[in-house]
């Protein structure tokens, strides 16, 4: 599935207009650590969490995410979020929590 | 840890220095001022603030009454959960004579609803010094919560266990500089058995580089 695909099937937003949202997701990772996030994320996947400091931009780089998934309302500052759209990274947000979330992806066949 | 156990405590381990900095509280200032005072002993003045990332900030201040100047905003930060003493035990405050004069009700175990941005900028706002608390700890760390230091986080020194920890994170951390740092190294005690011996030293000069202009 690709974000496009995901942001059809779900009605989350996409935060940071603009960026390529035309690639695959492989799988999710779920995880609010972000040092346990840069020892175990995998290339591709989406990234469900509730952080939403600057950091996360880096931390989603590194592992080659292939967005970021801000759950349970969460609100990331704009600077956040335009760091993300410099970075060419996508940023979903959604009001459902973390499991919910996941549940979701799950539905959709990730 | 009463503010005369904690201040005669450090005299038996033949300290020079000491700072108070209770988690998300400075209501226990006052006393600890007035207990250091009497005992003849240099203090500093702060608090252990929690972020909303669960970071640990210290906030060090000069002055009593600066430090006393931050209370109303941790007040509009706290999540006002009700403290439960069956399983946090109890948060007494304590007059100079080390009697207990009141308790604080709202659990102070808890995140602030500021981010670590917001956190040093009203540390600083006060008059204090903002330092990073055991960076490399497994919990409530920077690096823990977040993976890294940031770079460009404008936070005055950073609290470290060992030299060993210094050159680990000068070797993740290619941005921070040993030199351009101020690096502190001290008891973290939060029982009084755990207040250390006098084996850690800081000039007066690395001190005040804590302030930078701001006292």
């Amino acid at each position: 599935m690709t974000i496009d695909g995901l942001l059809e099937k779900t009605g989350w937003t996409l935060l940071n207009d603009g960026v390529d949202t035309n690639c695959e997701i492989e799988g999710a990772y779920c995880g609010d650590l972000l040092s346990w996030v840069m020892g175990n994320g995998m290339p591709g996947q989406a990234w469900i969490t509730v952080q939403v400091h600057m950091n996360i931009v880096a931390v989603a780089q590194l592992r080659e995410f292939s967005c970021i998934l801000v759950a349970d309302g969460a609100n990331p500052p704009e600077n956040v979020v335009a760091k993300a759209k410099e970075e060419g990274l996508p940023m979903i947000a959604t009001g459902l929590p973390v499991f919910e979330s996941a549940k979701k992806l799950i539905e959709l066949g990730l | 840890m009463t503010p005369n156990n904690i201040c005669n405590m450090a005299l038996i381990k033949g300290l020079d220095l000491i700072a108070l900095t209770d988690h998300n509280s400075v209501r226990q200032i006052p006393a600890f001022a007035e207990a250091a005072e009497k005992c003849g002993i240099r203090a500093l003045y702060g608090c252990e603030l929690q972020t909303s990332e669960e970071v640990h900030v210290l906030g060090l201040f000069a002055r009593a009454e600066d430090a006393l100047s931050l209370q109303p905003w941790i007040d509009e930060r706290m999540p006002g959960i009700p403290n439960r003493p069956d399983f946090f035990g109890n948060q007494l405050i304590c007059d100079a004579e080390d009697r207990v004069t009141g308790t604080e009700e709202r659990l102070l175990l808890v995140s602030l609803t500021a981010d670590l941005d917001e956190t040093i900028a009203a540390i600083h706002a006060c008059g204090g010094a903002a330092v990073l608390a055991h960076v490399l700890d497994r919990e409530n760390s920077v690096t823990n919560q977040l993976g890294f230091i940031p770079p460009a986080l404008p936070y005055d020194g950073l609290e470290i266990k060992s030299t060993e920890e210094k050159q680990r994170i000068l070797s993740s951390h290619p941005w921070i500089k040993e030199d351009g740092t101020v690096w502190l190294t001290d008891s973290d005690a939060h029982r009084l058995i755990a207040i250390s011996e006098a084996e850690q030293a800081l000039s007066e000069e690395m001190l005040s580089r804590l302030w930078g202009g701001r006292q």
